[in-house]
């Protein structure tokens, strides 16, 4: 039986990475198991059983450390491929076990499938506007894209367990601080009401705010308020290199729409806009656009909204 | 302090053609140094001018790559080395490889600067896979560093957390556009980075050891953007009821 493994550091992304290795497991003789490091963890859910590496000392928690240890596994066990979440210590892990293993890797693909011999999926290139097909020859290493398969919500409890040596060094960690809850929010927000550079100073983030909480909507911001301008903590920027959000309603307030801005809202179920320049490109991006000024129209929605 | 620093060359993705088919021009496509290695390399200037030292920017790319490394020069690196690649497929694993072997042979760096991701092709895999190669520990997704001694403490942005980090020199970190606000070189300083020193190495000369297999890209296509756009324009008022009343209609407003 040959083997895919998954993993992943957050369980909701281990249980979309289960979802994605149980397809590709349609193949003859392919068998999805999802690993587990140190112990399994409740509601990390695997179709066909889980693999549980134990070490003298920790292993998860440091994509250095993690590496290690499933390397020494996948040596032994030769996976036909490794599939790890797209999270930002995931892409350290993917990278770590692609030189380690000396194996092609795949990056935050979606839509996996394998003919037996090669690994292939998508990935959005050049700030979301294209999609490009890709592939490795298999075993190799992929991370999927965050969210882009449903995540399995039950499955087998059988588990083997595997001591591995337990080697790598890992950073040290002075300090963890969450961010904001507002910004993590974001993520799994239905409404979504964001401001741009049209918001002409700090204060007037009042009026956004009001529509937000009129619309039952988490706030977030283009890349100038939070990077540049500083009004907004950095969790609130939305964007390829910020957060990507998917909600039922995105609301872009006085946001041109940049490519880097839109590759992180192009999930969103409804895009609309308000903007003063008929020419933004956020219009391009958007099922409804209100042309005009937000200080007026904004305000409008508010009364309309509040059914006065 | 000796600081490397990583660039790549990238397709510039606001000016990017399609043909007919959707699929994007890449021949003779408009290119510009990626957006987020600006920001690698205003780090590595600011931080030689805290600590003294060298700057060297490294790039694996074609040769006209050699625009973008020189920018870097501009912008204050001091001198550069390029592995000029020709026709290999260059995915994430080789141009770490390719970037570790050039570091490798240009002496110790304490700080091997790279970041989060390039701007066109965006995989986040370089910095890891360089620290690798390199064997030294990496601290990924920075957006501050500051030098203590013999050691580097970084705050790393992760998806929920942000974790303050230390590690022991020589490190490989990759920063986030947040970290700093790049500079814009003056035209002396564009002159004068004409006259700074690059040196060229050809990749096929560094291919021994490499990896044999990789991903590869077999077709692209324009991500289609099935939007209604629908514009409302004129009073202010009236464009804010039409705006309302479709969002109600659509189901994604509540109230």
């Amino acid at each position: 039986m040959k083997e895919i493994w998954v993993y992943s550091e957050s369980a909701p992304v281990s249980n979309e990475l289960a979802t994605a290795a149980s397809e590709l497991a349609r193949v003859p003789g392919w068998r999805a198991v999802v690993l587990e490091l140190d112990s399994p963890r409740d509601g990390v859910f695997s179709p066909s059983g889980k693999l549980v590496l134990r070490a003298e000392s920790r292993i998860a928690g440091s994509a250095d450390t993690a590496a290690h240890a499933i390397v020494e596994a996948a040596t032994k066990l030769e996976p036909v491929a490794i599939l790890v979440g797209s999270t930002r210590l995931g892409r350290e892990l993917a990278a770590r076990l692609a030189v380690r293993l000396g194996r092609g890797c795949l990056s935050e693909a979606f839509d996996l499938s394998t003919d037996g011999a090669y690994l292939s999926g998508k990935r959005y290139v050049y700030a979301g506007r294209v999609v490009a097909s890709v592939s490795a020859p298999v075993p190799c290493i992929a991370t999927v894209k965050l969210g882009s398969y449903s995540q399995l919500a039950d499955g087998s409890s059988e588990a083997d367990e595997m001591h591995v040596g337990g080697a790598g060094a890992g950073l040290k960690v002075l300090d963890v601080r969450r961010k904001q809850a507002s910004a993590v929010d974001l993520k799994s927000a239905k409404v979504i009401v964001s401001a741009g550079r049209g918001i002409r100073k700090k204060e007037d983030l009042e009026l956004i705010e009001k529509l937000a909480s009129a619309v039952g909507g988490a706030v977030g911001c283009s890349r100038p308020l939070s990077s540049d301008l500083g009004w907004l903590p950095e969790e609130h920027h939305i964007g390829l290199t910020g957060v990507t959000v998917h909600p039922d309603l995105y609301l872009a307030v006085g946001i041109s729409g940049q490519l880097q801005h839109v590759a992180g809202i192009k999930d969103s179920k409804v895009i609309a806009a308000i903007n003063s320049d008929r020419d933004a490109p956020i219009f391009q991006a958007s099922d409804y656009g209100a042309v005009g000024d937000l200080y007026k129209i904004v305000p409008e929605m508010l009364k309309i909204l509040s059914g006065s | 302090m000796r600081i490397a620093v990583c660039v790549k060359q990238a397709v510039d993705e606001g000016e990017l053609r399609l043909d007919s088919e959707g699929s994007p021009v890449l021949s003779g496509a408009a290119t510009k140094m990626s957006t987020f290695d600006k920001n690698g390399v205003e780090e590595a200037v600011r931080k030689k001018s805290e600590a003294g030292g060298e700057v060297v920017v490294f790039t694996a790319g074609p040769q006209d790559a050699k625009r973008t490394m020189k920018e870097a020069l501009a912008m204050g690196a001091d001198r550069g080395v390029h592995v000029v690649v020709g026709s290999e497929d260059q995915d994430a694993l080789l141009t770490s490889y390719l970037l570790s072997r050039a570091i490798k042979a240009s002496g110790h760096f304490d700080l091997v600067i790279t970041s989060e991701g390039s701007s066109d092709t965006y995989t986040g895999l370089v910095g890891p896979m360089l620290a690798e190669w390199l064997s030294l520990p990496f601290i990924g997704y920075v957006r501050k560093i500051e030098l203590r001694g013999p050691a580097v403490t970084a705050e790393r942005a992760l998806e929920d957390t942000v974790e303050v980090v230390e590690a022991a020199l020589p490190v490989v970190v990759s920063v986030v556009s947040e970290i700093n606000e790049p500079r814009y070189p003056t035209l002396i300083q564009i002159m004068q980075a004409g006259k700074k020193q690059i040196e060229e190495l050809r990749a096929e000369s560094l291919l021994d050891g490499a990896p044999k297999v990789g991903s590869k890209v077999l077709g692209m296509k324009a991500q289609s953007v099935a939007r209604k756009k629908v514009i409302f324009e004129g009073d202010p008022q009236d464009v804010a009821r039409k705006l309302v009343e479709s969002l109600r209609a659509e189901g994604v407003l509540k109230r």
